[in-house]
């Protein structure tokens, strides 16, 4: 029974030991304070986040969220829905939207 | 089309653009000529409808009785309507949106547990202000229609949001910037899709896939839109579809721009008199196929929404109805009417969705729902209690109950990945053909399922491909 105990509390520690993946997607629910229109195919957008109130800086560089920038569909002041994977010091979308909504 | 001098120079010159470009790359597109009076809003400004109207008489108030303004018509097709009404969005109750324009008017809800309120209605799409709503006449709502949300390449859409009056009306913004009229033009398909890609609840819910060239051979070829939907008037063509029930009395088909006979192929061609082109070529369908409009749930906004599965376009097949045109109408069933034996109907694709919500246990009818309370607080019932009182229906008595809807598959149009003969007739096959009225016995003479059908003719197209 100590060994089984014993090789249960290893398998724990080794399993709380072991980076997340780099890969995986953090969330984010926030508000819009700046956009910056990096170049043609990218851009920087500030999210600070409703509940810890901190700000996130995320790369956008998808088309579609892109053009919405550009026409204004989503500015400054909107409420967005994000997903996020570090990736060479950066923080690139994965998912950028408004959320849904029957309105 | 009219061929008038400016149109032979505009040709002479596209030519010559693609005279000059250089070999093996595609041929540049021909210039779009700017909008003839863009000096005129140049020297006045813009200032809506009005300018519009100095060099478009009378469109204002034509535009005033199409679906996209009334979102509803007289519907002939759909059993059990009084065909002396006007049917659409505006005020029909099912699944799909259990709230109408009616019952769920666009108003500031009320505030959810954390004190967090906003604007919402199912007709936030409307081109109007919103001052004159859905289905309004008379000058005012001729004024306030918003014609660049749909003609102009460079609306800016963080104008058009809901706000508040001074006398505490709730209207809508609209971007009538001089700027964006001179981008005046046929609607492109974003004009379109900002609004139609939202239908249903949110972004990509109601189909799940954007019209673009990765999901739609038309988009593929960059056509828009309108190049299909070509609308004479305002007055916009439409197929037949049990789901989508409001139209301008113009129809329109494949057959309009494609032959009815287009295959090359003498036993394709043969299926166009029994099988609808889109059963065919397109093969899978997606977005909503269920919501649980009793049972709201909590998201991460704070706000509440009904229960939805949705899936990607390619996750859910089409089944497959005979389908004349015409559309059941019962109170757990919306779909399509139709006899292999009537000799009007074809096969047609539809995705299947069921949606939940509340029905009058007295008279069996679906009731409607007001999203203000459950949007704020889940409480599905408030709603229901609401959009009673604003149609007022004194004693209603609400019990849960499914509903079917049939959405005709008429996007996701593919070439490449047509159903060739052995996609259907196998055993397993994607056609159910005892279900669509064929006996087992003639299933079994004509080789229905049967390899034999089809594999001389396969075997060939094949061996051709790999030489």
């Amino acid at each position: 029974m100590n060994k089984l105990a014993a090789a249960l509390t290893l398998a724990a520690v080794v399993v709380l030991a072991i980076p997340r993946s780099a890969h995986a997607d953090e969330k984010v629910l926030g508000t819009i304070t700046k956009i910056k229109m990096a170049s043609g195919d990218a851009a920087l957008a500030v999210l600070q986040d409703g509940t810890s109130g901190k700000t996130v800086e995320i790369t956008v560089t998808d088309k579609v969220t892109l053009d919405k920038f550009k026409d204004r569909r989503i500015v400054e002041g909107d409420e967005i829905k994000a997903k996020y994977e570090k990736k060479d010091g950066k923080n690139l979308a994965t998912f950028f939207k408004k959320p849904g909504g029957c309105s | 089309m009219r061929f008038s001098p400016i149109v032979a120079l505009l040709a002479a010159l596209s030519a010559g653009t693609a005279l000059a470009t250089p070999p093996g790359a595609p041929p540049a597109a021909p210039a779009k000529p700017a909008h003839p009076d863009n000096q005129y809003m140049k020297e006045h400004g813009y200032e809506g409808p009005k300018t519009c109207e100095v060099c478009h008489p009378g469109t204002a108030k034509d535009f005033l009785q199409t679906v996209h303004w009334k979102h509803a018509s007289k519907v002939t097709n759909v059993k059990g309507l009084d065909p002396a009404k006007e049917w659409g969005m505006r005020n029909r109750i099912y699944t799909f949106c259990n709230g109408n324009d009616i019952v769920n008017n666009l108003k500031e809800i009320p505030a959810n547990a954390a004190g967090k309120t906003k604007f919402a209605g199912c007709n936030t799409c409307h081109p109007g202000n919103h001052l004159s709503d859905v289905g309004s006449t008379g000058p005012a709502a001729e004024q306030a229609i918003d014609c660049l949300i749909c003609h102009s390449s460079h609306y800016d859409y963080s104008k058009r949001k809901p706000y508040k009056t001074a006398d505490g009306k709730v209207a809508i913004g609209q971007d009538r910037s001089v700027e964006a009229a001179l981008a005046v033009g046929k609607p492109s398909v974003k004009n379109c899709m900002t609004c139609h890609e939202s239908a249903g609840g949110g972004q990509l819910i109601k189909r799940g896939f954007a019209f673009d060239a990765a999901h739609d051979v038309h988009a593929a070829k960059e056509m828009t839109c309108v190049d299909c939907h070509e609308a004479k008037n305002h007055r916009v063509p439409t197929g037949f579809d049990p789901n989508n029930w409001a139209n301008d009395g113009v129809r329109l088909s494949c057959v309009g721009c494609h032959e009815e006979k287009p295959h090359n192929d003498a036993e394709y061609d043969a299926h166009t008199a029994k099988i609808a082109c889109q059963t065919c070529h397109i093969v899978t369908t997606g977005g909503a196929v269920a919501k649980d409009f009793t049972k709201w749930t909590k998201t991460e906004t704070g706000f509440y929404e009904p229960s939805t599965i949705k899936r990607a376009p390619s996750d859910t097949k089409p089944v497959y109805a005979w389908f004349n045109g015409t559309v059941e109408n019962k109170p757990h069933f919306i779909g399509p009417s139709g006899a292999r034996a009537d000799g009007k109907s074809k096969i047609y694709p539809f995705k299947i969705y069921q949606g939940k919500a509340f029905y009058d246990r007295g008279t069996g009818q679906l009731l409607s729902m007001d999203f203000a309370q459950p949007t704020a607080n889940g409480d599905a019932l408030a709603g229901v209690a609401s959009a009673a009182k604003t149609l007022g229906l004194n004693k209603i008595d609400p019990v849960a109950g499914w509903q079917t809807v049939y959405f005709a598959n008429s996007h996701l149009v593919t070439k490449a990945k047509a159903l060739t003969c052995d996609r259907c007739h196998t055993p397993t096959g994607v056609l159910d053909f005892e279900a669509l009225g064929y006996s087992k016995a003639e299933i079994a003479k004509r080789k229905l399922q049967s390899a034999e059908l089809w594999f001389e003719k396969l075997l060939t197209k094949e061996l051709k491909k790999e030489e």
